[in-house]
């Protein structure tokens, strides 16, 4: 193991834990409202084919990525029409979501493009290097000379966490989650917030898949976002609801990834499909582990109606 | 004196049910008025509507003699109202701190100074003498001071006018005292109070006047020096009440349960059993008397083989029980109307006939082969059977459970419960929500399966209903039987201290 | 009356559903300057137009029939198998290892194929309903990891052990293994039988026998059953394994009837489409049969229609996705109390109405 091994593996970490970070504090929000969201997949698609399209016809990742935050913001306000004010099974909604969200992407992209075979490629977005920080001897390459997304996905985290811990905005939030009756009581708009929490997590799952076409891959594919919706999902779980648990779950998941390509690498006699399983049994291991006996928001993936009776 | 509130002519309809109809009430400062009615009677809607939950089909509302309309709870509390909740409405994960400021809109800025939050807060509690600790999480403190929380919280977020549904439900007598006596200081200091009951004695103590409401409706509005418990309850039910209509019986013979020292969860005072033994005997109902949350639940669970004791054995007809799992139990001949109809009883999206059958449905009598082809033709007919019988009112016997009144679907559970020939019944709140003639077919089924010699265990946190029913009434606190009184003549002076634990 | 009532809700809202959904469809073919009517009538006469289309359409429907039902089993006891991929390979894979490692023919080898199918599909299910029955696990995010993990195995498979010398996929299973057709004029094979006969046997199972009535009581109330005396954890393992074995079989019955070899992509969706399917089938296995045969008609003639008009394949694909979205949307709609209140006050007014004629 040598300095250059291991700053190589961290970086890789931080690039791959970074999309499902974005996902990941998507369906924070959204559960944190007692919005169980399983559509996140398809909702990443939708943003990874809007920042697509529009980073490549205007050239600008930063447009791509607004692009991504509305498109998935858009399509989970289907998501959110159904079960908050229709109460449908959040559940299978999310289902519905997965299958219309892919469908809708790759309908766009094949009238967008064509269906010709010619690959379709962006310029990534750069990196920018923060000043004086990038320059401390190994961690300042590491962190500080990275894609300003990986700065806003940081950022993010630490918003999240002050957010819900001291803002009187995100303690109103939380009761939604946990009791919205309550919350109602005391004059908190429960479906507002509701609707809040759909938006919010759209755009950031959005913005998730953006980032997989603006500053990870090159091209938009079919199944790019391949399974981080779901792995989205356990981190919440693993991180216990909480932006700095989400944050070390997403790092774990990451080095998963980050690992299973280095050994791809180093051991080309086995086959290489073997490591791509890492991140999705890692998945069920650290679950079983950690277990997911009722904890969370109370209120989580329950109907709210107003006047009940 | 000053008035504060009054409503006029309110009434409220669900579809074609009128929760309330042409109510006329008013509330002056610094009293407390009682709201007195039986369940379902539309205390809880006409509150509703107060706090703005519900919207008035129509009448008016005048809050200091302004005309208001209040249509939603942000509303309710910038006019000064507030409620305390049956239902405790605090969330469990946060502290008692976060539960009072959630939804402050009295200051301003971002994020919460605790500093200056706690201190308001602080002087308040000081002033009305509610004692609470800040930063204990609301799973962490007693029933008792969840309630102090609460009148706390209306209090900050600056209610005058403070409504309290059924607040001595989960107390026990101290705690009640100590809720009276914050009352009065309340009402010294200028607040209004609405206070909702129906414990008579509660009501003449703490009351200035009484608004009695039956079937929706107000029957009359009486200042508290002017009557007494036996008008009220007249009132109230819109008959005489007389002494148990119903006749005690001694029971003998073997035991169908016999339970000696049984403990479960020891150490927990509202959800724990600390070693009970009793026996029942076919053909006698025994009455568990006791507030709510001294260990019922667990009593009803352990009998029907929902939940293992930790120590002490149980027998049933005089042998010896090793597994406990519903399914033996329920070979062994004992029936289960559980506390929650709805999760524990019925299978709300399944028809009224297979609910019927839920427990027989292997029989000869419902399949052919051990259940390898079900005799629909036989459910049904079994089905129209039982809603002939025991008065189900529904529109078909396919008809989803979960579409019908709490008193239908308490009576489908009877008669699946009772139709399987029981040894032994036990009932948990049997009449809890259910209307008076609904009520009233339980108790007479209960006591027909008396007659026919099965032994009842009626636990209910209506004591009325106890005395009413038993037999032999044994009084229940804090996980342990305080004592065993005769159902003929009880001494009921004495019972209402023993479920305080004296 | 009521079971009318019922059966006539259950009914309209898919059909609604469907009849919206292609009317989204027209619309975009409309935006797209093809004419949607000739465009239409491409995708149904490519799907049903000859007895070779439908044989094609059958033969399509049998994964989605076997998915869906798989979806459909798990569901009734409460439980979501979002697997119904993973288990499908997972079966596929094992029973095409199977035959081609022992070097089995003829008949024996298409049973052990099946069996071996089934077995391999219960235990890829079983692995989610144990974890959540002893560890309390949500079911869902396990069975769907273990769908790549399943993917990917199948992907060891065709890439590296039995792969067919140069392209990465494995050759095609023996002759004497594939299923022949039941019509010889149509191309639709006994795998689609062998699908109908699982869902009339799920139907029996679930509404005409004990302990398949005991299930559903599982899958609507855990509590209620478990002082009803149930054995609720148990019927929540045996869901998933059967559940999973239904997949399983499934992917060893499309192995022998139309697939015969692994290659990239086989059975990507299967799983997500067949829990959207039994939804819209209400979770009624014959139901779910009738509704999966449609999904395929429209994925058949899709391709057709590609052909003769230019509409491409997606447009199909939207369809599908708006059916379920339209569906579940609804369903829950024709829940909501004001739906109720609504139904209530047309009826009565129609009842009125009758009484004074």
């Amino acid at each position: 193991m040598n300095g250059a091994f291991v700053s190589s593996i961290i970086l890789a970490t931080v690039r791959m834990a970074v999309p499902l970070l974005f996902i990941a504090m998507a369906e924070l929000y959204s559960e944190r409202a007692g919005m169980v969201n399983i559509g996140l997949e398809g909702l990443a698609a939708v943003g990874a084919l809007g920042g697509f399209m529009l980073a490549f016809t205007t050239g600008n990742v930063w447009l791509g990525i607004l692009c991504g935050a509305l498109a998935g913001a858009l399509v989970n306000m289907v998501y959110a029409f159904a079960t908050i004010t229709l109460c449908a099974n959040h559940t299978v909604y999310g289902m519905a979501v997965n299958l219309l969200a892919p469908a809708l992407a790759s309908f766009i992209y094949r009238v967008y493009f064509g269906t010709g075979s010619s690959l379709m490629q962006i310029t990534l977005m750069p990196g920018v290097g923060i000043p004086v920080l990038k320059d401390i001897p190994f961690v300042g390459p590491l962190l500080f000379d990275q894609t300003p997304m990986v700065y806003l996905a940081f950022a993010l985290v630490i918003f999240t966490m002050i957010f819900f811990n001291k803002s009187k905005a995100g303690l109103n939030y939380k009761a939604v989650g946990e009791h919205p009756k309550a919350a109602a009581t005391l004059g908190i708009n429960v479906i507002g917030v509701k609707y809040l929490s759909c938006l919010i997590c759209g755009a950031l799952a959005g913005m998730g898949g953006a980032y997989l076409t603006t500053c990870y891959s090159t091209t938009y594919t079919e199944g790019i976002v391949s399974g981080r919706g779901f792995i989205a999902l356990a981190a919440v779980i693993f991180g216990r609801w909480t932006g700095g648990g989400v944050l070390v779950a997403c790092l774990f998941f990451g080095l998963c990834d980050a690992l299973q390509i280095r050994l791809q690498v180093t051991n080309v006699g086995v086959p290489y499909q073997f490591f791509q399983m890492i991140p999705y049994i890692a998945t069920v291991l650290v679950l079983t582990l950690v277990g997911s006996k009722k904890s969370g928001p109370k209120a989580n993936g329950l109907p709210y109606r107003k006047e009940e009776r | 004196m000053e008035e504060l509130l009054r409503m006029e002519h309110i009434s409220k309809r669900f579809g074609s049910f009128y929760a309330n109809r042409d109510v006329c009430l008013t509330v002056n400062r610094g009293e407390v008025l009682t709201l007195l009615g039986e369940n379902g009677a539309g205390k809880s809607t006409l509150m509703n509507i107060l706090i703005g939950l519900y919207q008035p089909t129509e009448g008016k509302i005048f809050l200091n003699g302004q005309e208001v309309r209040i249509d939603s709870p942000s509303q309710a509390v910038k006019l000064g109202i507030g409620m305390v909740h049956q239902h405790f409405m605090l969330v469990e994960a946060m502290t008692v701190f976060e539960n009072i400021i959630l939804g402050d809109k009295n200051s301003k800025g971002l994020f919460v100074d605790r500093e200056a939050r706690k201190s308001e807060i602080l002087a308040l509690s000081q002033r009305y003498g509610l004692d609470v600790e800040l930063d204990k999480l609301i799973t962490d403190i007693s029933v008792g001071a969840q309630q102090r929380v609460e009148i706390l919280k209306a209090l900050y977020h600056g209610a005058d006018l403070l409504i309290l549904d059924e607040p001595s439900a989960a107390l026990t007598d101290i705690e009640v005292e100590g809720l009276f006596a914050i009352m009065h200081k309340l009402v010294d200091e200028g607040k209004s109070i609405i206070f909702i009951s129906h414990k008579m004695r509660e009501v003449l103590h703490i009351s200035d006047r009484i608004t009695i409401l039956r079937a929706g409706e107000v029957v009359t509005t009486v200042p508290c020096e002017e009557t007494d418990g036996q008008k009220l309850a007249n009132l109230m039910i819109g008959r005489e009440l007389s002494g148990s209509q119903y006749e005690k019986k001694e029971a003998r013979g073997e035991t169908v349960l016999k339970m000696e020292g049984v403990k479960y969860h020891e150490g927990s005072k509202h959800n724990g059993l600390a070693g009970v033994s009793m026996e029942i005997r076919p053909g006698e109902i025994v009455g568990i008397a006791g507030v709510d949350g001294n260990g019922q639940t667990q009593l009803a669970q352990i009998v029907t083989g929902v939940i293992a004791p930790e120590a002490g054995s149980l027998f049933l007809k005089e042998r010896s029980v090793s597994l406990y799992d519903p399914s033996a139990f329920i070979e062994e001949g004992v029936s289960h109307v559980p506390e929650d109809r709805n999760l524990q009883g019925l299978i709300g999206d399944m028809s009224i006939a297979d609910n019927l059958v839920l427990k027989s449905i292997g029989s000869d009598a419902f399949s052919l082969g051990k259940g390898l082809l079900l005799k629909k033709r036989a459910i049904n007919a079994h089905a129209e059977k039982m809603v002939e019988k025991y008065d189900v009112r529904c529109t078909s016997t396919g008809q989803e459970v979960r579409s019908l009144s709490g008193g239908n679907q308490q009576k489908v559970i009877l008669a699946r419960e009772l139709e399987s020939q029981p040894k032994l019944l036990v009932a948990v709140h049997p009449t809890r929500g259910l209307d008076i003639g609904a009520t009233r077919f339980v108790h007479d089924q209960m006591i027909d399966a008396r007659e026919r010699g099965v032994g009842i265990l009626l636990i209910s946190a209506d004591f009325d209903e106890v005395l009413e029913m038993s037999d032999r009434i044994l009084v229940m606190f804090e996980g342990q039987i305080m004592g065993e009184f005769s159902g003929k003549n009880p001494p009921i002076e004495e019972i209402s201290l023993a479920m305080t634990g004296k | 009356m009521e079971k009318l009532r019922k059966s006539l809700t259950g009914f309209v809202v898919p059909l609604l559903s469907i009849l919206l959904a292609f009317v989204i469809g027209a619309i975009i073919m409309a935006a797209m300057g093809s004419n949607p009517a000739t465009a239409l009538g491409a995708l149904f006469q490519g799907a049903f137009g000859t007895a070779a289309s439908v044989g094609t359409t059958l033969n399509k429907a049998v994964p989605l029939i076997f998915t869906s039902l798989c979806a459909c089993f798990a569901y009734k006891c409460g439980v979501f198998n979002l697997g119904g991929e993973g288990q499908f390979l997972f079966g596929a894979t094992a029973a095409f290892c199977t035959v081609h490692c022992l070097g089995l023919t003829g008949f024996p080898g298409m049973l052990a194929a099946m069996l071996v199918g089934t077995l391999a599909g219960g235990v890829w299910g079983m692995i989610p309903g144990i974890l959540k029955i002893t560890r309390g696990l949500n079911e869902m995010i396990i069975s769907i990891m273990l769908n790549y993990v399943a993917t990917l195995f199948m992907g060891v498979i065709y890439t590296n052990w039995i792969r067919d010398v140069t392209v990465p996929q494995t050759p095609s299973i023996d002759g004497s293994l594939k299923l022949s057709r039941v019509i010889p004029s149509m191309r639709f094979t006994w795998a689609f039988v062998i699908a109908l006969l699982v869902g009339v046997l799920l139907y029996y199972f679930l509404y005409w026998t004990a302990p398949g009535f005991k299930l559903r009581a599982v899958g609507l109330n855990m509590t209620a059953s478990r002082f009803d005396g149930f054995p609720v954890n148990r019927y929540i393992l045996i869901s998933f394994i059967v559940s999973g074995a239904i997949a399983g079989l499934g992917g060893a019955s499309d192995l022998l009837g139309t697939q015969y070899r692994l290659i990239n992509g086989y059975g990507a969706g299967y799983g997500f489409d067949g829990v959207a399917m039994a939804l819209i089938g209400q979770l009624h296995p014959l139901a779910t049969i009738v509704v999966a045969i449609f999904f395929a008609a429209l994925r058949v003639g899709s391709t057709s229609m590609q052909v003769a008009t230019g509409v491409p394949t997606s447009v199909s694909d939207i369809i599908q996705a708006l059916v379920i979205v339209f569906s579940v949307a609804g369903m829950a709609l024709t829940k909501l109390p004001e739906f109720e209140a609504f139904r209530l006050r047309v009826f009565q007014k129609k009842g009125k109405e009758g009484q004074k004629a």
